[in-house]
């Protein structure tokens, strides 16, 4: 029985327990219908960290922001609701704009391939955590630069008996990038490595499974790149570098006169609030160095702008994962009616819930995989890198566990698994391992078998 | 000469001392220390990552702070003027009481041993650098801080203890965003211990929307109520117009305004500056120690003779309970011991007469003759085990009695039954009893007893036989006399039971006659000691209460008395206190050219 079996049944209990309950009944069908569901992702942070910016380039186009909590899923052609009533969707200045002032929430549907799989939620600025992280699955959390305040904001979101045994749904997107070193060339490479600093930073790494950096500006431009704007970058790009570089010193100067090429002022304008100085700046090299169609652009911007590695990240980190996130906001929820409404028949909930937590294979391998990352579990030499990437670490296809770098063959994978499996129950019962360490090898056991399951299966 | 400034702060120095702040006053000494040092310390502020470094490397026109893409700065850098460039590097006293340590070093390597600071030890304090500038001549230093708000708290720290040193603030944000709430937190918290004030807007150059970031930001700061000019710059313009000497560029990174500003506000309103900044301390100063005052005025014009007055109605209201009461226990003891002592008399009658009533049944058919040791013993038992139980029963009582006398008593208290209020003895002065006079029927006598009886037969039976012409003495005659004398002998012994027997009961009788009048009279005798060892205890308890509830009533009256005179002079003490610090409030405010926001007290 897999976990989300588990959890079905559970909260099929728990529906029995509260029939008589109309509002915890409503609770927990809402949540057996979030299983159907693509994976919720909201986007939280700061005020002008860049949320929106984030949605519009995960999505592929362009949004005005609507102020309130809004959620984007797939549909087969551009829809709004505010609340229950359709308002219409509007283009203004090329951007999508939703008229609903004062809606509190508004749901988008549009037609997207990014999402077929995923659910996005643009919260506004100061969203209390409990709603952030009740109505989503997993989290972005934004952020120009780590300050203590993201840091309680993410803290009180672990601050939950569930949450701290599932840690498992956020990821800190350092968002802004371009504006780096200011808006040197080489900004984006610098905002890597400031994103691989935190990941070692022992305040943040128990907060978050992964930190990333994103130019937000950069990537829904690339997305959304027009003809006439590649026209015009490529126009810029024609001079010479020495000749263009004092007009690229500040956004000032180049909306400014007396500009080298002919191009309207109010086409720089358009061009530096898409891009950002920055942007204008990394493009016109990139013309240069050969990127020099609009199709080779869009390639390296998306992939430079670091939206490629967060796609990568929401894919193995949340919609891999998708059961566990389904299944881990499901038992939040029904901590929830268990704290709220307790009455005879809870306590026996309370305890399976707690049992499945424990004992869900999932959990564990999310767990080991915290304590991994956190440093609570250390492994001698190579082993606790192999660990974290067999318990799922870096994907949970049996290829990427395993760390195969080639397509096996189904002989191969068994032959790799049953190897593998070998090796770890060897660890399991290696008497020069700490208790610890030998249960996390077995855990790790544990999910070589699942692979195995999976391979022979 | 010395300035204005001076008397008020040294007037507000003593009047913090006299307050019994010496904290406070501690802190304007230092302030004090400072204004009076030529240096202007000029502090640069803002969360992490804003540009602040690279602010201060463009004002001097050179790479003095380290600027990085992470987090940086990790200690204070000051700036200020020296005829050569020099750099030094301050390492913190490790254990308390050792000197700090200078350490110079090159000035194109401070750098990168700053960045590296956190990474062995981290135990720099800050770093110095002079350099020849025409804008430090004046005794400018420039003070990079570490940014606010950093995941490393110790860094956090270092920047609010240089802020208690500065004289100027230039607070940094950066263009790309508006001001967040925890920045204008910072600003508030900056305004605070130093008003001048300037928000230096960073990174105009790749801002594109940095006007209207500007005008959002003014909204912000009125908000706010914060009065702080807003210059917008772009470092990276001004270095690079350094490099190619181009004017336009210069003027166009804002710096020149911003440099005017840095000369204009604080480097030549010095002495206005100084008044500013000690009006500012001064009065947060003061308004601490008004607080204080203010309270105790109104605390004793609300509540300072209610309270008395109604200590002292207590203290009456208790020594009123306490006479009422007293009376009641004493009636209460009395009558409950006439009680106890009728009762006790009454179960002692019963007991010894069902004893009695034993000893008359036993022996209707005993002998007492034999087994009277035995019988003794057995009354004994009996009795003592009546006398027991009945004394037993009189403790309880008394006991009981003892409760409920303490519970009728005023107070309540963990002393009030005494300890032990009976009498030892009482068991042991029962005498023994009086063996009775016990006739014992010898041989002897039953001979004489015997003759006496057969003699009547012989003769009777004798003289009948003698008329069959037999004589006097023959077989029958004396067959007659074994007879009559054999009878006569068993009457005699049957009567002398009876006697017996009545004797003993009459001994038994008297003995416990005996019994209970001594025992009766040692009970009565105990009932009445414990009837007056508790009056006498409860008695002297009572004393001791009504004493202390006289006494507290007296201290009550005497603090009503005494409240009224002392409260008036306290009152006029810290009406004049307050009085002194209004004024001093109002020189300040003076000082600062009515800047100072009204103190709202009417003294």
């Amino acid at each position: 029985m897999t976990v989300e079996d588990e959890v079905w049944a559970l909260l099929e209990d728990a529906l029995a327990v509260y029939r008589d309950s109309p509002r915890a009944v409503a609770w927990l069908r809402g949540h057996q219908a979030r299983f159907g569901e693509p994976v919720r992702v909201a986007v939280a942070g700061a005020p002008r960290s860049g949320k929106s910016t984030v949605v519009s380039a995960l999505i592929g186009e362009e949004f005005v922001p609507t102020g309130a909590t809004t959620w984007y899923q797939d549909g087969p052609r551009p829809k709004a609701y505010a609340g229950q009533y359709e308002v219409p969707v509007l283009r203004r200045d090329g951007k999508a704009f939703v008229d609903a002032p004062d809606a509190e929430r508004v749901t988008v549907e549009w037609p997207s391939r990014s999402l077929r799989d995923l659910v996005v939620i643009d919260t506004p600025a100061g969203a209390p955590v409990e709603q952030v992280y009740g109505e989503a699955d997993a989290v972005l959390y934004l952020t120009r630069h780590l300050h203590t305040t993201d840091v309680r904001f993410l803290q009180t979101a672990h601050d939950h008996p569930v949450a701290r045994i599932a840690p498992v749904n956020t990821v800190l997107v350092l968002s802004r990038a371009d504006e780096i070193g200011g808006g040197r060339i080489d900004a984006l490479s610098s905002a890597k490595q400031i994103a691989r600093r935190y990941r070692r930073e022992a305040t943040v790494t128990p907060l978050c499974q992964n930190v990333v950096a994103v130019a937000g500006l950069l990537a829904v431009a690339a997305r959304t790149l027009r003809a006439e704007e590649f026209a015009a970058l490529a126009a810029l790009a024609s001079l010479a570098r020495a000749e263009l570089e004092d007009h690229l010193l500040s956004a000032d100067r180049f909306v400014g006169e007396d500009f080298p090429v002919r191009l309207d002022p109010a086409v720089r304008r358009g061009l530096v609030e898409r891009f950002g100085i920055f942007g204008v700046r990394l493009t016109t090299t990139l013309i240069r160095q050969g990127f020099d169609t609009q199709v080779k652009l869009t390639g390296q911007l998306v992939q430079r702008s670091g939206l490629g590695e967060l796609r990568d990240s929401i894919g193995v980190y949340f919609t891999e994962r998708k059961e566990v996130l389904k299944a881990r906001a499901a038992l939040l929820g029904l901590d929830v009616v268990l704290r709220a409404e307790p009455r005879p028949g809870s306590v026996g909930l309370a305890a399976a819930l707690e049992r499945i937590l424990a004992s869900a294979h999932d959990f564990r391998e999310l767990r080991l995989l915290a304590a991994l990352q956190g440093g609570r579990t250390r492994l001698p030499g190579d082993l606790d890198a192999e660990a974290s990437r067999l318990v799922g670490g870096l994907g949970t296809n049996p290829v990427v566990r395993l760390g195969m770098d080639y397509e096996p063959t189904e002989g191969e994978l068994r032959h790799a698994v049953l190897e593998t499996l070998g090796r770890w129950r060897e660890h399991a019962v290696d008497p020069a391992l700490d208790h610890g360490q030998r249960r996390a090898a077995a855990v790790v056991v544990r999910s070589c078998e699942g692979m195995l399951a999976e391979v022979v299966g | 000469m010395s300035a204005p400034w001076l008397d008020v702060l040294d007037d507000t120095i003593r009047a913090c001392a006299a307050h019994n702040r010496p904290d406070l006053a501690q802190r304007l000494r230092d302030k004090r220390a400072r204004q009076l040092d030529p240096k202007l310390r000029v502090l640069v502020i803002g969360e992490p990552k804003q540009g602040k470094s690279q602010l201060v490397n463009a004002m001097v026109n050179a790479p003095v702070c380290a600027v990085g893409d992470d987090v940086t700065t990790t200690v204070p850098t000051f700036v200020q003027h020296a005829e050569t460039p020099s750099a030094a590097l301050v390492r913190g006293p490790s254990i308390a009481n050792t000197p700090t340590e200078r350490i110079p070093v090159p000035i194109d390597q401070l750098a990168s041993q700053v960045s590296a600071n956190h990474h062995h030890g981290g135990d720099l304090v800050r770093a110095e650098v002079g350099i020849p500038r025409a804008l430090l001549d004046s005794g400018l230093v420039l003070i990079d801080t570490p940014g606010v708000g950093d995941l490393r708290p110790a860094h956090t720290a270092s920047t609010f203890a240089a802020l208690l040193q500065a004289d100027a603030v230039l607070m940094v944000s950066d263009a790309t965003a508006e001001l967040t709430r925890s920045e204008l937190e910072l600003l508030k918290q900056v305004m605070t211990s130093c008003p001048n004030v300037i928000l230096v807007l960073t990174k105009i150059d790749i801002a594109a929307q940095w006007r209207r970031v500007v005008e959002r930001n003014r909204a912000h700061l009125a908000r706010a109520g914060v009065a702080a000019k807003l210059i917008p710059v772009s470092a990276a313009l001004r270095l690079r117009a350094a490099k190619t000497g181009d004017k336009a560029l210069n003027a166009e990174s804002g710096f020149p305004e911003l440099l005017t500003c840095v000369q204009q506000d604080i480097v030549a309103a010095a002495d206005q500056l100084a008044r500013r900044t000690v009006a500012v301390t001064a009065a947060s100063a003061i308004k601490q120690l008004v607080a204080p005052v203010r309270e105790e005025l109104s605390a004793r014009a609300a509540q300072g003779p209610e309270k008395t007055i109604a200590a002292l109605n207590e203290a009456q209201r208790r020594i009123d309970e306490l006479r009422r009461r007293s009376a009641r226990w004493q009636t209460v003891l009395a009558d409950e011991m006439a009680d106890l002592v009728s009762d006790i008399e009454y179960d002692l009658r019963d007991r010894t007469r069902k004893i009695l009533r034993e000893v008359d049944k036993t022996f209707e058919t005993a002998d007492p003759a034999l087994g009277w040791d035995k019988f003794e013993a057995w009354l004994e038992d009996n009795l003592t085990e009546a006398a027991t139980t009945n004394f037993a029963w009189l403790l309880d009582r008394s006991e009981w009695v003892a409760e409920k006398v303490a519970k009728s008593f005023p107070v309540a208290r963990d002393d009030l039954l005494p300890e032990s209020i009976f009498p030892d003895d009482v068991l042991d002065r029962v005498a023994p009893m009086d063996k009775p006079l016990i006739e014992k029927f010898s041989l002897m006598q039953k001979a004489f007893t015997g003759l006496k009886g057969s003699y009547g037969g012989v003769l009777m039976f004798g003289l009948a036989t003698s008329l069959a012409g037999m004589p006097l003495i023959n077989a029958i005659s004396l067959g007659a006399g074994a007879l009559f004398g054999g009878k006569s002998i068993i009457d005699e012994s049957d009567q002398r039971l009876r006697r017996r027997q009545a004797a003993a009961k009459a001994a038994a009788a008297r003995h416990v006659d005996d019994f209970f009048l001594k025992f009766g009279k040692d009970c009565r005798d105990a009932a009445r000691h414990i009837q007056r060892s508790l009056r006498n205890h409860f008695a002297t308890l009572a004393e001791e209460l009504q004493e202390t509830l006289l006494e507290s009533a007296r201290s009550a009256r005497r603090a009503v008395q005494d409240d009224n005179s002392e409260r008036e002079r306290r009152n006029r003490d810290a009406k004049r206190e307050l009085d002194e610090l209004v004024g001093l409030y109002q020189r300040v405010q003076a000082l600062a050219g009515g800047q100072a926001p009204p103190l709202g007290i009417s003294a």
